[in-house]
């Protein structure tokens, strides 16, 4: 009986162990696209949603929207505040690739303010996205406006 | 009439013969009535069908009109007619391919269209990256590939015919020289991100943009770049008046109720620097796309489609033909849009079948007449 409940625990601390280690592989957001795919990776925080975001299906676009960079763990960026555009913000971005934008993706499923994401990104966005912007940030920031590659939710 | 009358009659007490009697005379009445309404409203129409068959009597020898349009085969063919609807034949008549977005030479020489594969979905905003670029003789003989899918985007002729602008994400706006395909020049394409194209006198471009805002017509000096903004606010697919210094536009003004206050497109036009903007046509219910001159601009030339974008998707809409002194002018009922546009006329408008993006010549390009 001794043996069996020894077994048991063992059993039971390895599968814990085993869940707490996949739980924490979600929270920071690690996966394969987000630490390979755009030439920076950082993990940041939604500051600022500026407007409604749209939900069109005739009309694709970027949304941008204001980050406070928590990490960089790949690649330069300079300033603590950075601006990023999201294709189809509507959209989860697990499904939000399409003939437009072919390589674009995630498992962050709504753009929360407050919420913490770790992206794969490239800069500036004209060399990778060509459509409609929405930017309510232009005139006041002339900080380059960085693309969303990879976008997954993290822990806060 | 009072009361009493009708309840008489409800009784059933009139004599047989009196009945069919009264029976005939409202029938009559009734007849009348409708006669004496009518005859205005049919007049009315029968005026305006007259207008209509003069404008078609005008237009039908200035040249022909290229689009694309269903073949009975199924996919998108380019197609000829005469601007009154009359010669009307399949140039390209390709099971095998879609085609669309072809556009004259400026000398009505060649024909520049893209090629698309077999059941690709023609994006309305997509088009001028996808497929490939083909250039033929005028009435779709001898079409010649250039490039391969996707090279060449969104190509617009030079005044000479001789080079072609392309739109490209990362190189900008490159000017190519069709003879040698070598780029002759780039320059940055400052947030233009679709529909270009290049003025007659070759001194500008015109473009959708993201500026202050997306959707934005905007105007790019051709030898320096600088830009300037002609018209914001969910303005696309602009084109050029023949003295290069106006721009039609459809735009979709914001504050309309219709749609659920999404709105309807009209087709719009502005000077290069963006003063001066007027309505050309409007039509509650319809949106109105496709917008290009005539080459000497005396008409205009566009889409009504109920659903937004076209109808490149689907099968196009009504190609139409109106004339420019007309403007500005509303069809139908029309009522969110006569509110702004009190001075607005009844214009003739000469519905032709449907098609998408039109662009019309007034060469004769060997064709039967």
């Amino acid at each position: 009986m001794k043996v069996v409940s020894v077994v048991a625990l063992s059993l039971t601390l390895l599968l814990g162990a085993s869940c707490a280690k996949k739980t924490a592989k979600t929270d920071t957001g690690a996966d394969t696209q987000v630490t390979t795919l755009g030439s920076i990776e950082i993990t940041a925080q939604l500051e600022e949603i500026p407007g409604e975001v749209r939900n069109d299906p005739l009309y694709d676009y970027a949304h941008v929207m204001k980050y406070k960079v928590l990490q960089v763990q790949r690649g330069k960026v300079d300033k603590d505040t950075i601006y990023v555009g999201h294709y189809n913000p509507a959209k989860s971005r697990d499904a939000v690739a399409d003939a437009r934008v072919q390589q674009i993706g995630g498992n962050l499923k709504q753009f929360r303010v407050g919420d913490v994401h770790h992206m794969a990104l490239e800069v500036p966005i004209d060399d990778y996205f060509m459509g409609g912007i929405i930017n309510k940030y232009f005139g006041q920031v002339n900080d380059p406006i960085y693309w969303a590659v990879w976008t997954d939710k993290a822990a806060k | 009439m009072d009361a009493s009358a009708y309840e008489f009659r409800d009784t059933g007490r009139m004599p047989v013969l009196l009945r069919s009697l009264e029976m005939v005379t409202r029938k009559a009445l009734w007849l009348l009535v409708l006669a004496v309404g009518l005859f205005p409203a049919c007049a009315i129409l029968a005026a305006q069908d007259e207008k209509v068959a003069e404008l078609a009597k005008e237009v039908g020898g200035k040249g022909w009109i290229v689009y694309a349009s269903r073949g009975e085969n199924g996919t998108w063919d380019l197609f000829l007619m005469r601007p009154d609807g009359s010669g009307r034949r399949n140039i390209t008549n390709t099971p095998d391919y879609e085609e669309g977005g072809p556009r004259f030479s400026p000398d009505g020489k060649k024909l520049l269209y893209r090629r698309f594969a077999k059941g690709t979905v023609i994006h309305h905003d997509l088009w001028g990256f996808q497929g490939c670029l083909v250039i033929a003789e005028p009435d779709g003989s001898k079409p010649v590939p250039i490039g391969g899918d996707r090279e060449y985007p969104w190509a617009s002729w030079s005044p000479d015919g001789r080079q072609i602008a392309c739109l490209t994400q990362k190189e900008g706006i490159q000017v190519i020289d069709l003879e040698t395909k070598k780029v002759i020049r780039q320059l940055p394409r400052k947030g233009i991100y679709q529909q270009l194209y290049w003025s007659p006198d070759g001194q500008w471009f015109c473009g959708v943009a993201n500026a202050r805002m997306m959707w934005t017509v905007v105007r790019m000096d051709a030898r320096t770049g600088e830009l300037n903004i002609v018209h914001e606010f969910q303005s696309c697919t602009p084109d050029w008046f023949p003295d290069s210094k106006h721009i039609i536009y459809p735009s979709r003004p914001s504050g309309q109720p219709g749609n659920n206050g999404q709105g309807f497109t009209q087709l719009w036009y502005s000077d290069g620097e963006g003063k001066d903007a007027k309505m050309i046509y409007g039509e509650d219910g319809y949106h109105i796309y496709g917008g290009t001159l005539a080459p000497d601009g005396q008409y205009v030339l566009f889409t009504r489609c109920p659903q937004d974008g076209g109808g490149s998707e689907r099968s196009g809409a009504p190609i139409c033909v109106m004339r420019m002194a007309d403007a500005p002018a509303l069809a139908g009922l029309s009522k969110d849009l006569r509110k702004v546009h009190p001075e607005a006329k009844e214009a003739p408008v000469l519905q032709l079948v449907e098609g998408w993006e039109p662009y019309w010549t007034y060469a004769e390009i060997g064709v039967q007449k």
